[in-house]
């Protein structure tokens, strides 16, 4: 959070103070100019690699962008990762200046605002694919775990783990609606919705930010979410998430994300295009053909395909079929309205059309696509010869990678390499170094990238991979929660030995103490029926009123924190 | 600071002869005792003067395991300088140095200048291989030879330095395609002197983007 602070204030700054600029003027002769029409704005964030990989100065930065080489580069410090989580990238041969893929990660815990000992921490990665610029990338890597946070904030009395148990009349009151449109919804659907809702926000972001800092050019954006005991992998572009496992030895892999590109978004693209005709401004048509319509064509009967048509009809062929079609060309080199080969992601608020300059974001989307997978149900034992169990390795990697390897054979390297290295504390950095290095390939003599084993050409695109081995993170969650459960129980235990001695202390106190009086008078009620459900009820209250003046110190109030802060003081004064 | 040539070098050799601690002493003038193993690549960057003119180091610093070897095969070509390292108080570290030098010359541009450097000479009393016998490899093979410390600094610099003049010079008779930056040689930006800020090293400017946790 503070560094989310100090950003805004830094941006502050920057407004009231343009000598604050100089800060960040070391970086500006090296960073890639922009070709938009606000180029004499400065970027949000000056061009720097994933914080974890600790290349701090411009040197270290500059090195690690030798197109000639493309040095493989990981994390310095292996256990800034949680999980022993690998990573590692590469740089592109030279079709932009500069890295445009980014990463992050954040490891949090969420806490109840009153009551202690419930909390829930969850961990974030996310990877960042930029194009046009690497701005787009860079805010998402040091935003987006900010956003989220607030999102998982706003939802965290539903989230934390007891909330099942809920009382209905409370339940309600979180809601807050009336009771027909009362709907249940679940602690998965909450958090997809986290994802899906930050996505969008960010997205906001950037484009607020137009006005601000120099054109941040786009990113795709591929997230995973640990919490719970589940995992989220939420994605919005043609970056890749898999899940590798192994059964009697055979390695195999699951898709836990789908690529977003013209070609497999032809259908929500289309009925974009259909519904709104004025976003075409007259160049495009929103159709697709067995065989692109020639002049020579006009007044022949066709196959075509409009919206959200799933088989083909005829039609006679009119003037407007000959312009350009909406979605060209098929699988990876597909482009929309002839420009762009990703449908999803963040930014691109000023990309335009090549040609006819028409702007493409209407029909860009943020909003991901969310698998999950609860790991509480993955029935596995881990052991020697395979510590990853059923829970799998999860891989996340920008498109350098999967353009030249498919889930299998990523999947076989991963399970190859991890044998390679049984024992090492590295070994999951080992894979994403060996999955980045395949990918890459190697210089031949004419200054080619080829791949090793065969002669096909090699990823010339920035690579990244993350390379989650989940069982590690289940493994820590579980742990986590049974501690959290003994650190509960010793708290009421403790409590209700306290509110015992505390009861007979107050009732001998002096009767003009009114806080005293109020609150012996509370105890006493409580003693006179030693039910149960009322006891746990006054366990909360005096925690709750001393969570409520704390959070009245602090400056910026959450919303759900300030909610609850409400509903306890009213309580506190009965 | 603007620079005339920028010299790109490598680091190689068995692992735990002191590849990094050579790099961080030349660099940041400090020894590190326990240094943890290096994963794939380190960068580090230093200015030196030779013959009045600045030149630019920037040293790739590998790892020595054998299960990195492939991947920094490739990182020799774009390199103009390599010190090979071994330890003085391991054998094995010196016995392998033909492998490395196979490696070397194998992968990188026929002019990169090689320096083979017997590191831990502060460790006199566990040494294993005798000076005449780093000499007598180096001659063999065309060479430059040192015994380093990277400890007490003990020809730290002029290990660094005395490459740089080889391949400045190798640079003034006109050996080198200097317009080729797989060469590992780049001529400096023709800079007005108030426009420096280009290679200011050290700045720990990405800190200041936050990012997280």
């Amino acid at each position: 959070m503070s560094s989310l602070y100090a950003n805004l204030k830094r941006r502050v700054d920057s407004v009231v103070n343009p000598s604050i600029l100089s800060l960040e003027s070391f970086a500006s002769p090296i960073l890639p100019t922009s070709s938009g029409g606000r180029g004499s704005l400065r970027p949000k964030f000056q061009y720097s690699r994933p914080v974890f990989l600790q290349l701090w100065t411009s040197d270290e930065l500059r090195a690690s962008a030798d197109h000639n080489v493309r040095p493989i580069i990981v994390p310095r410090d292996i256990d800034v990762l949680p999980f022993q989580t690998g990573y590692a990238e590469c740089v592109n041969s030279g079709k932009s200046e500069w890295n445009e893929d980014q990463a992050g990660f954040c490891r949090k815990v969420l806490s109840h605002p009153s009551e202690p000992f419930t909390e829930l921490p969850y961990t974030y990665f996310g990877i960042f694919d930029g194009h046009a610029g690497v701005g787009a990338a860079l805010a998402a890597a040091n935003q987006f775990h900010h956003i989220l946070h607030e999102k998982l904030v706003d939802i965290i009395e539903m989230l934390l783990p007891d909330s099942d148990n809920i009382p209905t009349e409370k339940k309600s009151m979180i809601f807050q609606y009336p009771l027909s449109f009362q709907k249940t919804v679940t602690k998965e659907e909450l958090i997809i919705g986290a994802l899906e809702s930050a996505f969008a926000e960010m997205d906001a972001m950037l484009a607020e930010d137009r006005t601000k800092y120099r054109n941040a050019g786009g990113c795709t954006a591929l997230v995973t979410l640990f919490i719970g005991g589940k995992m989220y992998v939420s994605n919005a572009g043609d970056s890749r998430a898999v899940l590798c496992q192994r059964k009697d030895g055979v390695a195999f892999p699951t898709p836990f994300s789908f690529d977003h590109t013209p070609d497999t978004e032809r259908e929500r693209l289309m009925t974009t295009g259909k519904l709104n005709p004025a976003l075409m401004a007259n160049d495009y048509v929103a159709m697709e053909y067995t065989k692109r319509p020639s002049k020579r064509d006009l007044g022949q009967r066709t196959l075509y395909k409009e919206g959200s048509m799933k088989g083909w009809a005829y039609k006679t062929l009119t003037p407007n079929d000959l312009k350009m079609p909406l979605v060209t060309g098929n699988g990876k080199r597909s482009r929309l309205l002839g420009t762009i080969g990703v449908t999803r992601g963040f930014g691109d608020h000023d990309l335009r059309a090549l040609g006819s300059g028409i702007l493409i974001k209407p029909f860009l989307s943020c909003h991901p696509e969310v698998i999950s997978r609860d790991l509480t149900t993955v029935v596995s034992i881990p052991d020697e010869n395979n510590e990853d169990g059923d829970y799998g390795v999860l891989i996340m990697a920008t498109d350098g990678l999967w353009d030249v390897a498919d889930p299998e054979a990523v999947s076989n390297t991963v399970f190859k390499t991890l044998d390679k290295y049984p024992t090492e504390k590295h070994r999951y950095t080992m894979v994403a170094q060996e999955l980045v290095a395949k990918s890459r390939g190697r210089v031949n003599s004419s200054g080619h990238w080829r791949l090793a084993d065969v002669e096909a050409a090699a990823t010339v695109d920035d690579i990244s991979v993350i390379c989650i081995p989940v069982y590690q993170y289940y493994k820590q969650w579980v742990e986590w929660e049974k501690e959290n459960q003994e650190k509960k129980r010793k708290h009421e235990e403790e409590l209700q030995n306290r509110t015992e001695s505390m009861s007979s202390v107050e009732i001998a106190l002096d009767d003009t103490d009114e806080v005293a009086l109020s609150d012996s008078l509370k105890e006493t009620n409580l003693e006179e029926t030693p039910d149960e459900k009322t006891t746990k009820e006054n366990e909360d209250i005096p925690e709750r009123t001393e969570e409520d003046t704390k959070e009245d110190t602090k400056p910026a109030k959450k919303k759900g924190k300030g909610k609850k802060g409400s509903s306890s003081s009213s309580s506190s004064t009965c | 600071m603007s620079y005339a040539y920028l010299f790109k070098y490598i680091i190689i050799g068995d692992t735990g002869v002191g590849k990094s601690c050579l790099l961080l002493q030349f660099t940041d003038k400090r020894f590190q005792p326990v240094h943890d193993l290096t994963i794939g690549v380190e960068f580090g960057a230093r200015m030196i003067t030779i013959d009045g003119k600045q030149i630019k180091l920037q040293i790739w610093d590998t790892a020595g395991q054998e299960a990195f070897r492939s991947i920094t095969r490739s990182y020799y070509r774009g390199a103009a300088g390599a010190l090979l390292v071994y330890d003085i108080t391991r054998r094995e570290t010196f016995n392998h140095l033909t492998t490395w030098l196979e490696d070397a010359r194998q992968h990188s541009n026929s002019n990169m200048v090689i320096m083979l450097i017997g590191n831990k000479s502060d460790l006199d009393s566990r040494r294993e291989v005798k000076k005449e016998e780093g000499e007598a490899f180096a001659r063999e093979h065309g060479l430059v030879f040192m015994e380093t410390s990277a400890r007490t600094a003990a020809n730290v610099e002029e290990a660094f330095i005395n490459t740089a003049k080889e391949i400045y010079e190798k640079i003034q008779e006109g050996v080198f395609d200097i317009n080729n930056e797989a060469n590992g040689i780049k001529i400096g930006q023709q800079l007005p002197p108030t426009n420096s800020s280009i290679s200011g090293s050290g700045n720990q400017g990405g800190q200041t983007n936050g990012g997280c946790c």
